[in-house]
């Protein structure tokens, strides 16, 4: 009887102790969501993503040319990063045992873990230098090389757990192998690969030191490729570490912008698409 | 039925695992137009051989093989052979339902012919109807075309598969028991079908069900640790085998 009850406190503990582990992540979590919501609403209006900033002095004005600009940077990182990291993910799902694939696999994972501000230095030196000119372009190159590894990784076990009697089943219909990997194997993993994609991008778009040196920031919209591009992240460092209390008040604007847009996408990514998945399951 | 046209012909063929050999110098005709089963116990290389004969078994990693393969005289193996080439003419169902996912019955049974470059619908469509009538499944499914094949049961998810496989058109049908994931009622349904296959194509199964083999073949092969026993017509290696390792076998003595 006497072990009955200790063995019981025990499970209560040690229940105790998992909770409270778990609490203490979501808590964080809104707090700062509350947080930057909270402070974000009060400075948020229509002007805010319609205009472009004042000069110092006058109130009023948007981010309007950040937010355009961001998911500028970011659709052009993924543009590039998309392609290559799906390819380079098959290439190990497919190879799994190649000397190339296993140097490959190595080089992902300590890809993922370079610094960003490492990457942003990396790339300043490889595009901006020689372009003479902070840009876009470089903006969207420092951001693709922080989605690849992600983007790389998820494919590869996306794929992996594709059953090698589905990619037998269609190379027994005398189909050659690269038709069998693009139009069975990748169009049936489709939507776990988006998901995949998804995060990676939304991962990418809250990064601020790779774009401090490479598309810098501007005050007026821009969609030159070659030119300076303002970013939220940016931006909202900008303001943020300015003296100026309305400045400082639109960079919480623009953190809960960037903030929700994040939000959506995770939020689009695990629940419309993992539903699309459950549906394909059964 | 011994004077049949011989369609397939194994010649002295090997595989091996690595180091493990799995298939040991195997001699087999198949004739046109017939169902030709492979028994034996678990681990004895049915499968290896089967899967040796569209060269399915090569893309398994450190896979190999020897020897030669005749489809009408040609030798698959032969190094100016496609091996897509090949699989067009040797079909396969496996041995698990394996319809591809997140695709509908429609699309699973004509993704062959598709990705051949057939494009027009109606083509597609009446050769989706035709295979679906062929692997009895189409009065099951014609109203529900666009669902994923993966929706289907156990059963029908196989005849699918089959169906699949016949819409490209191949001369031979290899199967790698294809009903010992199904139950009894599905597992009639398929040998039934089988029997009205064998009017228009050859049909190799491996099955360790003895009564299946017994039921549908014309021919059977009994395979122990990759060494062809007996090969001979049913009737035959069933009642009268000549080796005494069969006759132990299909009495259930041993295996």
């Amino acid at each position: 009887m006497k072990y009955k009850y200790y063995r019981k406190f025990k499970n209560f503990i040690f229940a105790l102790l998992v909770v409270f582990s778990a609490l203490s992540v979501i808590i964080p979590l809104f707090m700062i969501l509350k947080f930057v919501f909270t402070q974000g609403m009060n400075s948020l209006s229509l002007d805010f993503f319609t205009k472009l900033p004042k000069p110092v002095g006058e109130t009023g004005g948007g981010m309007k040319h950040a937010i355009l600009g961001t998911i500028y940077i970011v659709l052009l990182g993924a543009a590039m990063a998309i392609p290559i990291g799906v390819s380079c993910g098959i290439y190990l799902s497919e190879f799994r045992k190649s000397k190339l694939a296993k140097t490959l696999r190595l080089c992902v994972d300590l890809m993922a873990g370079i610094p960003s501000i490492v990457i942003g230095i990396f790339t300043y030196l490889m595009i901006v230098v020689p372009l003479k000119s902070f840009s876009a372009l470089a903006g969207g190159i420092a951001l693709g090389i922080i989605m690849l590894p992600i983007i790389i990784k998820t494919s590869e076990e996306i794929l992996k757990l594709v059953p090698a009697h589905i990619r037998e089943a269609g190379l027994a219909l005398g189909l050659p192998r690269w038709k069998v990997i693009l139009f069975i194997i990748l169009k049936g993993e489709i939507s776990n690969l988006l998901t995949g994609i998804i995060l990676s991008i939304s991962r990418a778009s809250g990064e601020t030191a790779p774009l401090l040196f490479t598309a810098f920031g501007n005050m007026y919209l821009s969609y030159e490729l070659k030119e300076p591009m303002a970013s939220l992240p940016v931006q909202i460092y900008t303001y943020a570490i300015s003296p100026f209390k309305d400045w400082q008040q639109q960079a919480w604007a623009g953190a809960f912008v960037l903030v929700t847009i994040i939000l959506t996408m995770n939020l689009f990514a695990r629940f419309v698409l993992s539903r699309l998945n459950d549906k394909k399951g059964n | 039925m011994e004077n049949g046209k011989i369609i397939l012909e194994a010649k002295n063929l090997e595989a091996w695992f690595g180091d493990f050999h799995a298939v040991k110098g195997i001699s087999v005709p198949y004739y046109e137009k017939t169902i030709n089963a492979i028994i034996g116990p678990s681990g004895c290389g049915k499968s290896t051989y089967l899967r040796c004969l569209n060269r399915i078994h090569e893309e398994i990693e450190g896979a190999s093989v020897s020897g030669e393969v005749l489809l009408e005289g040609k030798n698959i193996y032969d190094r100016n052979i496609d091996v897509v080439d090949v699989r067009r003419q040797i079909g396969m169902v496996f041995q698990k339902p394996n319809p591809f996912p997140s695709m509908s019955i429609m699309d699973n049974v004509t993704i062959g012919l598709k990705l051949q470059g057939v494009s027009k619908k109606s083509k597609l469509f009446d050769a989706a109807e035709h295979c679906l009538r062929k692997a009895a499944l189409w009065d099951e499914v014609k109203d529900k075309l666009d669902n994923l094949g993966t929706s289907l049961s156990g059963g029908q998810q196989q005849r699918l598969c089959i169906a699949r496989a016949l819409a490209v058109n191949p001369p031979v049908l290899l199967m790698d028991e294809p009903t010992s994931a199904l139950d009894p009622i599905a597992t009639a349904k398929i040998e039934e079908l089988m029997n009205e296959l064998k009017r228009d194509y050859t049909v190799i199964i491996v099955t360790h069900n003895m009564q299946q083999a017994a039921r549908i073949s014309d021919y059977t092969s009994f395979f122990i640790y990759g060494n062809l026993i007996e090969h001979g017509l049913s009737s035959e290696v069933f009642t009268n085998p000549k080796d005494k390792q069969t006759e132990d076998y299909i009495s259930g003595r041993f295996g």
